[in-house]
């Protein structure tokens, strides 16, 4: 691969990820990191060059960023997490002199901004409006179970919130009843609420260069928030023409030029595509371990050569596998929670630790026994990775230990 | 598609997890130690995992295994912090193992350490050692039972790989003082010490302290060959033939060594019931010398030689010559004189067992030896009329049932056989709560799930049916709105408990409430000085704090006050009976158990009064024998109820 041209323009990684920074420093590229100041001491120690930053909402300082960041010779700024997005598009807009791409990464960090944008672009949406309260909420749910005819004694349909500005599954709740709504906690708001959609739920990673579609994977969720797997299964891969036509139309409607996209959709039981939501970072779920387990390439790298555009079409051939070449097999990760007030014992079944698809898990006994409160789909405490070559062996396994208790 | 096997051998796992942190930049090498940890666990799970874990320590440190905590730098470590370390459950206790290993692989060499030379490292595990002897030889404590789990049963393998591959002579003082002090409180099961003089025999070959060898020697040779004719003989068999062909004087030599070791030592050679029981047939006139019986024990001997004889002929075997002690204690105790205890023992000669309790007592060991489980009933009988303070709940969470068999042996011997006839025979027991009869067969689950079966003959029979009543009795009081015991313990021990009853906690909030007043009371009902001169008769069930050598508290506790009396230096001490067996651990903020030198009998420990007070949450008292408590000084007061708060009491909210 030719990388001469790079060799002297910095590249900044917005967020502190070791992935991420060992996937840079292979790549040869040099690299700053902005971070949040804590871990400046460990950067120091290791020799990694460092910018001290919280992300909170933008201000007047990003200047002062931007200036930092020029003095060190950085060109490119490529966001890792949610609230680093914004921070990205500004910071670029600059360096490439060109103030919309500011604005259009606002567009990924405001979901009620974000539906309607799909919405215009002729995307099929649930039923969605922002909530400032409590209140709004309420009359949200009512008004779409009436939508519903449902009448008295009609079990609700459940509608979704989630914060305008997390990420995916932070703050996400589901609402059957009164009771869910006074469960909120004033910091949510305002959020997005959202028509629940039944149907097959699954996200795609999709690495851009120059608005163009350079690599797509499909994951499939088996249950959101909790396990999924890379590629797809052959099910959802049948889908995959109709699904990169929906990618292509929301990267045109949203104008993202570089960089990947993480869109959420789903398939209702009629055969329609709906749009869930699309961020610009690294997605959960831990999958992009499972793209690099599938497909043998360093999903990281291919974040960073993406949002570089000074990457070339060669460079990118030669990095993303061939779309005839199939994947090496099917990479799944489930994502483990205590059930259990306070943990006393691990249980990892002999069965599950000799089963030819298991990888490995990073399950310990946590040094503090008693299990942190989870908000939404808050935080999981470890994560067990599969890998094989039957995508519904994979489904089966997902499927059963995530009813299996590890935490006891 | 094609998908690699993972079906790998754990220890290749282990080398591929260990290469990839090699491989990784030192800033990444937290990303995989993760996996790295995972694959010691499981190799640490056997012996052979431990051995492979050590073959590749040379390489952990440059790997970055430490890198980023606090075991990055071996010259830094300390082996006091091993043992705290080793217990914790989380991944620390992994990384704890990883850094012993390093440590071994500098003391042999295999590893190069810029900072640590092998002497140091040597010096290093041996301290480790020394101070975690419960690791060596797992104990049957408070702490390890309560804090018991895999990362405890991984420590210890630890340990033995550790002390197979050292020499144990550095360490070989320390064991030598925790021997004495368990065998001190002469304990009913001595399986434990057993063990720990099997392991510590391996270190007197070695270049070893003389004084401790001596020590050594001694212990080793009261559970193996004590006198002149038992180290020349190596089988029973060979000792019971040369028995036939020897002297009187012979005879009489080997009678007074048996004897010698037993008071000694508390232990009891299985060749001291080959010789005991040939006595027992051919000169019953040697009987006196080789239980060093007193002039009570021989009176007793004399009127009952008929019964005692049986006794022997029945329960004494090399499998159960422990009981030659609790024999020889039981005569001295002048027990044989009570009307109902002598009907009761020939009872359980010929009692007929129940078959769910034969399988109690029939062990596999039991029935190669060829035993009777009427033989082991009885032995284990022996045992606690004579050792009444050497009941142990074992590995159980069943302090009050332990409590109570100790109870009856010391004031309630009838009641105690009645029970163990009932148990064994009908395997049921019954007992009265307020009018209401409870019957242990009737019940499901006690406060143990599950009974550990290290315990000895009567505790095997009896322990499962007052477990369950005791919970039984517990349940029917929960509503009440105060501690239940305040009812259970009069009926459940008997009518040796007084009905006056403090508890601190407050069951609705949980919330220490009015301590000043407890311990006032507390002062004032059973210090000397403060409660009118009332002597304490019957021992006083108590509920205790244990606290580990920081002070935190590990649980609730049940011990006995026995008595209250001054030492030897004048101060007031409070003597008890620990039913954990092993009372000298350290409870933090400088009070440690003692269990001898300060006027402790067998199997008593004591602590000064406001010490033990300092640790105490409940007791019963007799409100017609009680002082004023305003006479308690305030200074006092204000002492325990600092040392109170700055321990177990961080836990408590206090009102």
């Amino acid at each position: 691969m030719e990388r001469v041209q790079n060799n002297n323009k910095v590249t900044a990684l917005l967020g502190w990820s070791l992935p991420a920074i060992e996937a840079i420093d292979k790549l040869d590229r040099p690299f700053v990191v902005v971070g949040p100041p804590e871990f400046e001491s460990f950067a120091k120690e290791n020799e990694i060059s460092f910018v001290g930053w919280q992300f909170q909402r933008l201000n007047e300082t990003s200047v002062e960023l931007y200036e930092q960041l020029k003095a060190l010779g950085v060109e490119l700024a490529v966001p890792l997490y949610e609230e680093t997005v914004e921070w990205a598009g500004a910071l670029n807009a600059r360096f490439r002199d060109d103030p919309r791409v500011f604005n259009r990464s606002l567009l990924l960090r405001d979901k009620g901004l974000m539906k309607r944008k799909a919405q215009m672009a002729g995307m099929r949406v649930g039923v969605f409006e922002e909530a400032y309260n409590k209140e709004d909420i309420h009359r949200f749910l009512k008004r779409v179970n009436e939508a519903l005819i449902k009448v008295d004694g009609d079990p609700a349909d459940p509608i979704h919130v989630k914060p305008l500005n997390k990420a995916g599954a932070v703050g996400h709740r589901v609402i059957h009843n009164a009771a869910d709504i006074s469960d909120i906690p004033e910091e949510d708001f305002p959020c997005l609420m959202e028509s629940h959609l039944d149907g097959q739920e699954f996200s795609c990673e999709a690495f851009i260069h120059n608005g163009k579609v350079k690599f797509l994977n499909i994951t499939e969720y088996i249950k959101l928030g909790h396990s999924n797997f890379v590629p797809a299964s052959s099910a959802l891969q049948e889908w995959r023409p109709r699904i990169k036509k929906e990618i292509e139309k929301l990267i045109a409607s949203f104008e993202v030029e570089y960089g990947v996209i993480h869109p959420e959709f789903f398939i209702s039981p009629d055969g329609t595509l709906n749009f869930g939501e699309v961020a610009a970072r690294i997605p959960g779920g831990h999958i992009f371990d499972l793209i690099e387990r599938a497909y043998g390439f360093s999903a990281y790298q291919a974040q960073i050569l993406c949002s570089d555009p000074d990457t070339t079409e060669e460079e990118l051939d030669a990095f993303f596998p061939k779309d005839t070449e199939p994947p090496k097999g099917y990479a799944g990760s489930l994502m483990v929670y205590p059930r259990v007030r306070v943990i006393e014992r691990l249980d990892v079944p002999e069965e599950l630790k000799s089963h030819p698809y298991f990888d490995k898990h990073d399950m310990f006994i946590p040094a503090t026994s008693k299990v942190a409160e989870r908000v939404g789909f808050g935080n999981h405490y470890g994560t067990i990775f599969f890998f094989g070559d039957d995508s519904e062996e994979m489904r089966r396994l997902l499927t059963e230990y995530e009813k299996h208790d590890f935490y006891l | 598609m094609e998908a690699q096997s993972q079906s790998n051998p754990v220890n290749t796992k282990f080398e591929q997890a260990l290469e990839a942190l090699e491989q990784a930049k030192p800033y990444a090498k937290s990303m995989y130690q993760t996996e790295l940890f995972q694959q010691a666990i499981e190799l640490a799970n056997t012996d052979e995992g431990i051995r492979q874990l050590f073959s590749y320590a040379p390489r952990f440190e440059e790997a970055g295994v430490f890198k980023g905590g606090p075991w990055e730098q071996a010259e830094k470590l300390q082996p006091p912090f091993v043992g705290g370390s080793l217990k914790l459950k989380s991944v620390n206790s992994v990384v704890e193992l990883l850094s012993e290993l390093r440590m071994l692989a500098i003391a042999k060499g295999t590893y190069a350490h810029e900072s640590v030379t092998a002497g140091e490292a040597r010096t290093f595990l041996n301290e480790v050692l020394a101070l975690n002897l419960d690791i060596l030889f797992p104990a049957e404590t408070e702490e390890s039972r309560i804090n018991d789990g895999e990362h405890i049963q991984r420590a210890e393998r630890l340990f033995r790989f550790l002390g197979e591959q050292l020499s144990f002579q550095a360490i070989a003082k320390q064991i030598v003082m925790e021997i004495d002090r368990l065998t001190v409180q002469r304990p009913i099961m001595v399986n434990r010490i057993v063990k720990m003089i099997t392991m510590a025999k391996q270190m007197m070959d070695a270049n070893i302290d003389e004084q401790a060898k001596a020590a050594l020697q001694r212990y080793a040779e009261a559970i193996e060959t004590p006198t002149p004719l038992t180290k020349q003989a190596s089988r029973l068999r060979d000792y019971n033939l040369a028995l036939k062909d020897a002297s009187e004087e012979a005879l009489q030599a080997e009678a007074e060594a048996f004897a010698q070791s037993m008071e000694e030592t508390g232990l009891v050679s299985p060749f001291h019931a080959v010789f005991i029981r040939h006595v027992n047939r051919q000169q019953p006139e040697l009987l006196p010398a080789t239980l060093r019986l007193s002039e009570t024990g021989q009176a007793m001997l004399n009127e009952q030689s008929e019964l005692v004889h049986d006794l022997i002929q029945i329960a004494v075997h090399p499998h159960t010559a422990q009981s030659i002690y609790g024999l020889s204690k039981t005569l001295d105790r002048g027990l044989l004189s009570r009307e109902p205890v002598i009907p009761s023992l020939r009872r359980l000669l010929e009692l007929d067992i129940h078959p769910e309790v034969k399988k109690l007592l029939l062990t596999p060991e039991n029935k190669k030896e060829g035993l009777t489980a009427n033989a082991i009933l009885v032995s284990g009988t022996i045992s606690v009329l004579g050792q009444p303070l050497g009941v142990g709940q074992g590995m159980n969470p069943t302090c009050q049932s332990a409590r109570a068999i100790s109870l009856w042996a010391q004031h309630g011997p009838g009641q105690l056989m009645e029970f163990i006839a009932r148990a064994a025979r009908d395997n049921d027991i019954d007992m009265i709560f307020e009018g209401e009869p409870i019957h242990s067969s009737n019940l499901e689950g006690g406060v143990a799930e599950e009974i550990h079966q290290e315990l000895d003959p009567v505790s095997k029979v009896l322990v499962p049916h007052l477990d369950k009543i005791y919970n039984e009795m517990m349940k029917r009081t929960q509503l009440r709105g105060e501690d239940g015991h305040k009812w259970v313990n009069p009926e459940f021990y008997g009518e040796w408990i007084p009905r006056g009853f403090a508890n601190i906690i407050d069951p609705i909030t949980t919330a220490v409430t009015d301590y000043s007043g407890f311990v006032r009371l507390f002062y004032a009902t059973h210090h000397p000085e403060y409660n009118e001169g009332h002597e304490l008769i019957y021992p006083n069930p108590v509920g205790i704090y244990i606290t580990n050598v920081h002070g935190d508290l590990l649980g609730l506790h049940a011990v006995s006050i026995q008595r209250i009396a001054k030492d030897e230096s004048g101060d007031y001490r409070i003597y008890f009976y620990n039913p954990n067996n092993d009372s000298g651990q350290n409870w933090g903020q400088g009070i440690e158990p003692s269990v001898k030198d300060h006027g402790e009998q067998e199997g008593e420990a004591s602590l000064p009064f406001d010490q033990f007070v300092a640790r105490m949450y409940a007791f019963h008292y007799n409100p017609y024998e009680q002082g004023d408590t305003f006479m308690v000084e305030e200074e006092i007061v204000e002492r325990i109820e600092e040392l109170a708060k700055e321990s177990w009491g961080k836990q408590y909210t206090w009102l």
